[in-house]
């Protein structure tokens, strides 16, 4: 740390370097914090969260029970226990509540007046944050499992669409309509992404075990269709079709650059694929236990130098690297199954939201002062000067 | 766990001293497969010392508590969890360890995955829930602010699984969902069952009530108003039909005269009151009711009151402390007669319908009612109702009716047909013995008058006279009554007899009356021999009991078995003997009688016991039973030579090396099993009793299995079993393969 410090002082590095190689240290040391706390506000298990990109401060979730809250994650008590307090609801006894479990909730990527969610109510809402009343409600055929605005869009404002039904549909937030329908899919659409890179890449994960990447300017289909045996046909078993895994693909996620697309499936596998070509990279990741019927948010950490990916995994979260498929550590916090989580780019930190309604924030341990002479004694001792629950309580008999 | 054991020792191994990890590990298995509810103090003490000596023995420590938790055993995990919760209180290392793998620890203590289940013993398993949940809370409240992660498991088990820390059962959500949801439907159905039961109360109300009234009213009819028929419990009422007089013989004999006087009818009473005098006799004749109900006590006391007097004046005895017992017997008797033949018909029917019909539904209301817990006055009125029938069918059970045996009657001729002058009259057809004769058709039938027996006729008035005359000779239908009495093909005569068999001490004077011989007796002695001869089914040979039959057994046979082509008239006949036979025999099975068997095997066993098989001839596992002395030698000398030679016989058939104390011999040098427990060890040990348990002090799992269910599952499932039944279904399949093989529809599968 020191010497990365000397080297940015020095200007041998570059700005990013230091950077990076913090934030890498921060991400490997995530731990459930004792000081972050997030208010209990869901009577039901937690389907999704989202952080908003632009201060990073408030974040969304979306639960069970058709309820949508608003949390403030920035810590202005300068004090380091912290209880993330939910700025707004939309609760139960809102009339606009969603009537069903909210599934996908998402930030308007350039401005925090906005989200959208969408839920089993076949509906999806436009909010505005301020009057927490929906400013647009998009009617489904079917139970709306996912949707997505692009991060980047700028010359379209297009909301891709997964439900029960087979056809992506896309609907577009400047005339209030549905415009668009991708038709491939023979199954129900779980997951939707669009590309952090191109603003007309989309990617689209379904039942029938296959991944379509889309450019919604072409009418015709899909560019092409991911094959986990790289077209080899030896391996794949007589299919005629390419199917990125061998059961439903629930979790589909871009990397930051959008250079990669991670897909996991429900035959506990995750594949890391070349966005640009569709190729798999055949990064192994081992078993990635994977029983969701429903969406899976996994997420990718950014701007640390091995990135990587944080992936529910039961009842705990799994961290790989992304590159090598090495199984980082498993953040082991949640009581029942985690459904989501989210990395908070700027502070390093990882919020996950699971059945057990927890909300858990993963925030990185405070770097221990580095200083030598009092050692370790001293460290225990004034941990059990700061709380007397730590301390050993052996009663004398036992010598 | 062994795994685990050598990453300790690799990572710590130098600060943990071997012996001690060892002792741990001992002394952490010994406590936990204990199976005894409380730990042993002494070696949780020691447990305690060892782990308070470094953190690695601490991180032993908890590996082996968890491994031992996640056995599939309450009482082992029971244990476990004592353990673990003593630690958790004194040693900070362990309980960070432990809060880190809070979940699974939840899992295995407090069963928050429903699709992993506490292993039995239920009742432990139900106990370590209700324990470690308690726990959870005791450690929430004093570590939950400083471990995050007890706090949420808390938070979650408080929240999710909805676990209510004040509930001593600690139930999850789910459960009590499930049993409420349970309850409510039970409550549905009742509501259903309710108000159908309502619904047919309504309906059927007015014709039960209505149907009580009837079969009231009939008892009205039947008895007379003042006879209350609330008091037949009471059993007040005197009835002087059944009473008889057990006084002292002598007060019989000195009354006796008397009788002898008495008109005939009086005397053809079935039961007969004993009067003291004449006077009372006739006091109480004529308060004589119809259906022989009789007075009620008053009238009897009032015939005390009389007696007094009387009774000296005409007995003569001085002494009037005789003690006089009365029978009175609480039973009422009533007779179907042709008068309220319509009125008892009624009432049988009514009967009939209130016992199969009414009753059961009302009880089946009231049932219902009860269980549902409706409204009081829905279930009062059932219960009344209910109380009603039963208290009519009681008056009815009380009133004892004897119902005449149905028989079909002619219509009598109408009145101006009797004034016809025939020489028959129509008589109503009869089926053998009439209980009942018509007054008028009396005498034909040679009896007397009035029999009162049958009839519920006020007492004919002749009835009083004779008691006037006391010296009273034989009157002329009196005369002729014995005559007829004498003539065995009149009725009279068989009335008689049946009197006399009915009443086991005649009186004196019926023997004077008759004066012949008494048939009774005769008549008695066969019927008795009758009573003791076997009865046998009968047969062919019955059918001609002792006449000679020419064609017994003989058979016609033809020759030709020609349809159309009749050769001569031969008739071959044929006489088979074993149809002959058949026709003059009967086998009858002589089966004996069962006879215990006395005798013991007495063989002499290897634990020195004697054998205690009773067999009547062959010890299935010792041979044919020989007589033997207490010791259980043979007593006879040819059967000890023949019992030793067999045992030679056995020794030969086995090897010489297969000696079982050399065997042992051996085994004993070398260490390796050869098997001598098997080969000679049958009958000596059970096998599976060799086999050591490894934790004797734990329930055992398997021992629940023991049902009839699994016993039949072993036999019937057993691979042998299993392989005669597919070889026998094999066989059938192959058989229809082979019958129908031509038949392409079988031949292609």
């Amino acid at each position: 740390m020191l010497g990365f410090l000397t080297a940015r002082q020095a200007g041998l590095d570059d700005p990013l370097r230091l950077r990076r190689a913090e934030s890498t240290r921060r991400v490997l040391n995530l731990e459930l914090n004792h000081d972050r706390d997030v208010d209990r506000i869901h009577s039901n298990g937690i389907n999704t969260i989202d952080i908003e990109v632009i201060e990073g401060r408030y974040m969304l979730s979306g639960g069970a029970d058709g309820v949508i809250v608003v949390y403030d994650l920035e810590n202005n008590s300068r004090k380091p226990q912290y209880t993330c307090k939910a700025v707004c609801t939309v609760g139960r006894s809102s009339p606009y509540v969603h009537r069903f479990s909210v599934e996908t909730v998402q930030w308007y990527p350039h401005d925090t007046g906005m989200f959208v969610s969408s839920s089993f109510d076949k509906t999806m809402k436009v909010w505005d944050t301020e009057t927490l009343k929906p400013a647009e409600v998009f009617q489904f055929e079917g139970n709306v499992y996912c949707h997505h605005m692009s991060p980047i869009a700028r010359k379209h404002s297009l909301i891709a669409v997964g439900t029960k039904d087979q056809k992506v549909q896309l609907c577009d937030l400047k005339s209030g309509s549905r415009i668009q329908v991708l038709q491939g899919h023979r199954g129900e659409v779980l997951s939707v992404r669009w590309s952090p890179r191109y603003e007309h890449i989309l990617a689209t994960a379904s039942t029938d075990s296959r991944v379509l990447v889309w450019d919604v300017r072409r009418a015709s289909g899909s560019l092409f269709s991911l094959d986990q045996h790289n077209g080899d046909k030896s391996k794949a078993s007589s299919e005629a079709v390419n199917t990125a895994h061998n059961g439903r693909v629930n979790g589909l996620c871009f990397t930051v650059d959008g250079l990669y697309l991670l897909t996991t499936g429900t035959d506990d596998r995750m594949r890391l694929w070349n966005s640009a070509n569709g190729k798999n990279t055949l990064v192994n990741y081992g078993k990635v236990s994977n029983e969701s019927r429903k969406g899976l948010k996994i997420t990718v950490s950014r701007s640390c130098s091995p990135e990587f990916v944080f992936v529910p995994c039961g009842s705990s979260v799994a961290v790989y690297t992304l590159h090598t498929g090495e199984l980082v550590t498993m953040l082991r916090g949640h009581y029942n199954n985690v459904d989501c989580c989210q990395f908070h780019p700027d502070y390093q930190e990882l919020y996950s939201g699971g059945k057990d309604c927890n909300i858990l924030a993963w925030v990185p341990v405070v770097r221990p002062p580095d200083v030598e002479e009092e050692g370790t004694a001293a460290k225990g001792g004034s941990q059990a000067t700061v709380n007397p629950a730590f301390e050993d309580a052996w009663s004398s008999d036992e010598d | 766990m062994w795994t685990y054991c050598t990453g300790v020792s690799i990572t710590s191994g130098k600060r943990m001293d071997h012996a001690q990890r060892d002792k741990l590990s001992e002394l952490v298995e010994e406590l936990t497969t204990s199976g005894e509810p409380q730990l042993n103090p002494n070696k949780l003490k020691e447990v305690k010392k060892i782990c308070k000596v470094s953190n690695d023995y601490i991180e032993h420590f908890y590996h082996l508590t968890m491994t031992q938790l996640a056995q599939e055993h309450a009482e082992i995990r029971l244990s476990a969890f004592q353990m673990v919760s003593e630690l958790f209180t004194r040693s900070h290392h362990f309980r960070v360890l432990l809060v880190d793998n809070f979940q699974e620890f939840l899992d295995l203590t407090v069963e928050t995955d429903s699709d992993e289940p506490l292993p039995p013993p239920k009742e432990v398993a139900r106990k370590l829930k209700t324990v470690a949940i308690k726990t959870v809370q005791e450690w929430q409240t004093t570590y939950g602010e400083a471990y995050k992660k007890l706090a949420l498991g808390y938070h979650f088990l408080k929240q999710v699984k909805k676990v209510d820390f004040h509930d001593v059962q600690a139930r999850t959500l789910a459960e009590r969902k499930r049993e409420e949801e349970r309850q409510k439907r039970l409550e549905r159905i009742y509501k259903d069952k309710v108000e159908k039961a309502t619904k047919e109360m309504e309906d059927a109300s007015e014709e039960i009530e209505e149907c009580l009234t009837e079969i009231n009213n009939c008892m009205k009819l039947l008895l007379p108003a003042e006879f209350d028929l609330s008091d037949l419990d009471t059993s007040t009422p005197a009835n002087n039909s059944t009473a008889s007089v057990s006084s002292v013989p002598n007060e019989k004999a000195s009354t006796s005269s008397d009788l002898d006087e008495q008109p005939c009818c009086s005397k053809d009473l079935e039961l007969q009151r004993e009067p003291k005098n004449p006077e009372t006799s006739t006091a109480t004749k004529t308060n004589e009711e119809k259906e022989e109900e009789d007075p009620s006590d008053e009238d009897s006391d009032m015939e005390d009151v009389l007696d007094e007097d009387a009774f000296i004046r005409n007995t003569g005895l001085i002494s009037h402390k005789y003690s006089l017992d009365l029978n009175l017997s609480t039973d009422l008797k009533l007779k179907e007669t042709e008068e309220n033949e319509a009125v008892v018909n009624t009432m049988k029917d009514l009967h009939k319908l209130l016992s199969t019909k009414h009753l059961p539904v009302v009880q089946y209301w009231v049932q219902v009612f009860t269980k549902a817990g409706v409204p009081e006055p829905l279930l009062r009125r059932a219960i009344d109702f209910k109380s009603s029938l039963e208290r009519a069918l009681q008056k009815h059970e009380d009133l004892h009716i004897d119902y005449k045996a149905r028989h079909r009657r002619v219509m009598k001729a109408p009145e101006g047909s009797d004034d016809d002058d025939d020489d028959f009259e129509e008589v109503p057809e009869k089926e053998g013995f009439e209980p009942h004769i018509p007054d008028h058709l009396r005498e034909e039938y040679g009896l007397e008058p009035s029999t009162s027996v049958a009839s519920k006729k006020p007492v004919q008035p002749q009835v009083k006279c004779p008691a006037t005359g006391a010296s009273h000779t034989l009157s002329r239908p009196r005369k002729r009554a014995t005559d007829e009495e004498q003539d065995p093909t009149c009725a009279a005569a068989t009335l008689r007899l049946f009197k006399q068999r009915l009443l086991p001490q005649p009186p004196s004077t019926s023997s004077a009356a008759g004066g012949h011989v008494d048939p009774t007796y005769q008549a008695s002695d066969p019927s008795e021999e009758r009573d003791k001869a076997p009865v046998i089914p009968f047969g062919l040979d019955l059918y001609y009991w002792g006449e000679e039959q020419p064609t017994a057994g003989k058979i016609i046979k033809n020759s030709s078995q020609h349809q159309f082509w009749v050769p001569n008239e031969v008739e071959e006949e044929v006489e088979n003997k074993e149809l002959a036979a058949q026709m003059k025999s009967r086998y009858i099975t002589f089966a004996g009688r069962f006879q215990p068997v006395k005798h013991r095997c007495k063989t002499p066993m290897p634990n020195g016991a004697l054998c205690e098989r009773q067999d009547r001839v062959k010890c299935p596992f010792h041979g044919p039973i020989i007589p033997r002395d207490e010791l259980g030698k043979p007593t006879n000398p040819e059967d000890s030579v023949r019992l030793e030679k067999e045992e030679w016989k056995r020794r030969e058939d086995q090897p010489d090396w297969r000696d079982p104390e050399l065997m042992r011999d051996i085994e004993l040098a070398t260490g390796e099993d050869l098997g001598s427990s098997k080969t000679f060890g049958k009958g000596k040990k059970g096998k599976g009793k060799d086999k050591k348990k490894k934790y004797p002090n734990l329930s055992d799992l398997k021992k629940g299995v023991n049902t009839s269910r699994s016993r039949l599952g072993k036999k019937v499932f057993n691979p042998s079993s299993m392989r005669r039944v597919t070889d026998v279904m094999n066989k059938m399949d192959k058989l229809k393969h082979a019958k129908f093989a031509n038949q392409f529809n079988y031949a292609l599968n």
